[in-house]
């Protein structure tokens, strides 16, 4: 290679460890923008944040504000943190949470779906993408359409969720808190953040609650964007070692790998974009990416667990947990069976098909099931 | 497998690195056999056989490095671009080699024969020169020395003139046919051959836009 080539691909950034060591210190801040964001709401007081989700008790309501705001910030992590931090804070029950929870779990699909469609002009390569990448969103759609009324009926996920959360935090119950090493550094750094730059430059004390939840949910979506960024270059050998094992082995090890792979680099899009381009040239199946693809869904999780080890209140750990045992069940519920393991696969490629003779269909088909059928549902509902 | 994931170990660029040193190196054995073929073995069974396995195992290391590259860029994104690019044309130039190589064993299994032929001296010095261009580039390649990159490239271009010189003048004499048509061919090879490690040699300090342009006149090149 030229010296610039080599220069610019090897050279370039930092190394290793000090990677590492920014790593750590933006997770840091990450909690801390957690925090900022309960401390904020808390500050303003139960008579203004009472009111501020009443419309959406509907569960339905839930998931689609779920699906949008993650279409939005194209990341299920900061959606899941910032939940985390709003039930945390007392604005959000667990009961609405975790249709949003479940919402954002399929408005993460979008990232890859429309990285699929940069293979719009290349036929057979588009018809493998976009395969790939909406096998997810039908994944996706047919856990919660059947995980969501089951839960509003029964409450089993978050009841479940809550019995964990309480044996981790010592037998606290909903509303109580837990002391964890994180949570106690983590108070500490809102605290800093607070007194030093919020007090001092903000007139009142509910200017500062405000002040803190727009710092707080700026701190989550940076840190998290640049968390993702520097892990994947921190572990881009490890994901292409994995990876490659990964290739046409069985499905467990797939699901293993994707989760390995999505907790490293804190985001599913990541994994599962990367999938993408390896399936539309062919050298990965649409079906060996299926199980890596349903690994992401566990290992991202890991971010709302973090959020609410953190945030150290009960509830924000039930809901985080929650997110975990939706996902761990709808791989449960789905993937073992044979007659309907491949379910999501089957539909995803029937519509690659149509997709591929009539390709608006699937601008379409993400502008609809992405943006305007979520916003008619919260508008309406 | 999954274990990898935990384990510290080469990327997949340094893999490719790798495996296209492996290619030339096959690519040098095929040679060794096809010339061997055409210097007085002749065509046979075995050497046939070992020309068909190598290449095939050079085939498959071209597929293995476009499937590792890709797996590269869908992991890293832009970061190694050019590099990505960079290789995926040089591997082109090395599966090339062992092709070219492959095609002097075929002269031998058409007919031609240099174990008599006056010049045989000559025509051996070609060949060692050759050779050992292909050992100087894996050595090269493998450490990535641009310094000496740019004197293989300027010895090569020596080679190429001196080719196109020696298949002019074959294509011009007056003697059996096959003798000419194989000499010409013999010399053609020779310089695909050069031109295609002179490729593989500028990668490693020209920008990717400028790869592919050594066996041109010297006129034409950027």
């Amino acid at each position: 290679m030229s010296r610039a080539q080599t220069a610019g691909s090897r050279m370039a950034g930092l190394p290793a460890p000090l990677r590492a060591l920014v790593v750590v210190t933006l997770l840091y801040l990450f909690l801390g923008g957690v925090k900022l964001l309960e401390t904020g709401i808390k500050g303003l007081g139960s008579d203004f944040t009472d009111g501020l989700f009443e419309g959406v008790t509907n569960p339905l309501a839930g998931l689609f504000v779920g699906v949008l705001a993650t279409v939005l910030v194209q990341s299920s992590s900061v959606t899941t943190a910032t939940i985390v931090g709003l039930v945390a804070g007392d604005v959000l029950s667990v009961s609405t949470a975790v249709p949003m929870i479940m919402g954002a779990n399929i408005g993460t699909t979008v990232t890859n779906t429309i990285v699929s469609l940069t293979h719009l002009r290349r036929g057979e390569e588009f018809r493998r993408a976009f395969a790939a990448a909406t096998m997810h969103d039908f994944f996706n759609v047919i856990a919660v359409a059947v995980l969501l009324p089951i839960e509003i009926v029964t409450g089993v996920l978050s009841g479940t969720a809550q019995s964990v959360a309480s044996f981790i935090a010592g037998g606290q119950e909903l509303g109580g808190s837990f002391n964890s090493p994180i949570k106690g550094a983590v108070a500490w750094l809102a605290d800093q953040i607070e007194a030093i730059v919020l007090v001092p430059l903000l007139p009142n004390d509910r200017a500062i609650a405000v002040g803190a939840i727009i710092l707080g949910i700026s701190l989550i979506f940076v840190t998290l964007a640049y968390i993702t960024k520097n892990m994947r270059i921190l572990v881009a050998d490890r994901i292409e070692r994995s990876l490659n094992a990964a290739l046409g082995r069985s499905g467990l090890i797939g699901m293993v790998v994707g989760t390995l792979v999505t907790i490293s680099v804190q985001s599913s899009s990541i994994t599962t974009s990367i999938l993408i381009p390896l399936v539309a040239s062919g050298i990965l199946l649409v079906r060996n990416a299926y199980p890596v693809t349903l690994g992401a869904n566990i290992g991202t999780t890991i971010t709302a667990l973090l959020a609410a080890l953190g945030a150290g209140a009960i509830d924000g750990l039930t809901i985080a947990v929650t997110h975990t045992l939706f996902n761990i069940a709808g791989i449960l519920l789905i993937y073992p069976w044979p007659a309907t393991r491949f379910i999501p696969v089957a539909v995803a490629e029937r519509l690659a098909d149509v997709a591929l003779e009539r390709r608006q269909l699937a601008i379409g088909y993400v502008a609809v099931a992405f943006i305007v059928l979520p916003l008619v549902g919260v508008i309406l509902l | 497998m999954v274990l990898d994931f935990f384990r510290s170990g080469t990327s997949q660029i340094e893999e490719v690195e790798t495996r296209l040193v492996t290619m030339l190196r096959d690519g040098r054995r095929v040679f060794d056999t096809s010339v061997a073929a055409v210097f007085g073995g002749g065509k046979s069974r075995e050497a046939k056989s070992t020309v068909k396995s190598i290449d095939r195992e050079i085939n498959e290391n071209q597929r293995e490095v476009r499937r590792a590259l890709m797996m590269s860029a869908s992991v890293r994104g832009t970061a190694d671009l050019p590099l990505i690019l960079a290789y995926m044309s040089v591997v082109k130039d090395v599966e090339r080699v062992g092709d070219y190589a492959k095609n002097i064993y075929d002269l031998a299994k058409y007919g031609v024969d240099f174990t008599t032929a006056a010049d045989r001296d000559e025509l051996e010095a070609y060949r060692d020169a050759v050779a050992k261009l292909l050992d100087e580039a894996a050595e090269v390649f493998a450490e990535r020395n641009t310094e000496r990159a740019h004197e293989l490239v300027t010895k090569a271009d020596r080679f190429l003139s001196e080719y196109n010189r020696r298949v002019k003048e074959t294509t011009m004499s007056e003697g059996p046919v096959l003798d000419a048509v194989g000499r010409a061919l013999y010399f053609r090879y020779l310089k695909r051959i050069t031109a295609h490690v002179m490729n593989l040699m500028t990668s490693l300090f020209l920008p990717v836009d400028q790869l592919d342009h050594y066996d041109e006149d010297p006129d034409d090149r950027l």
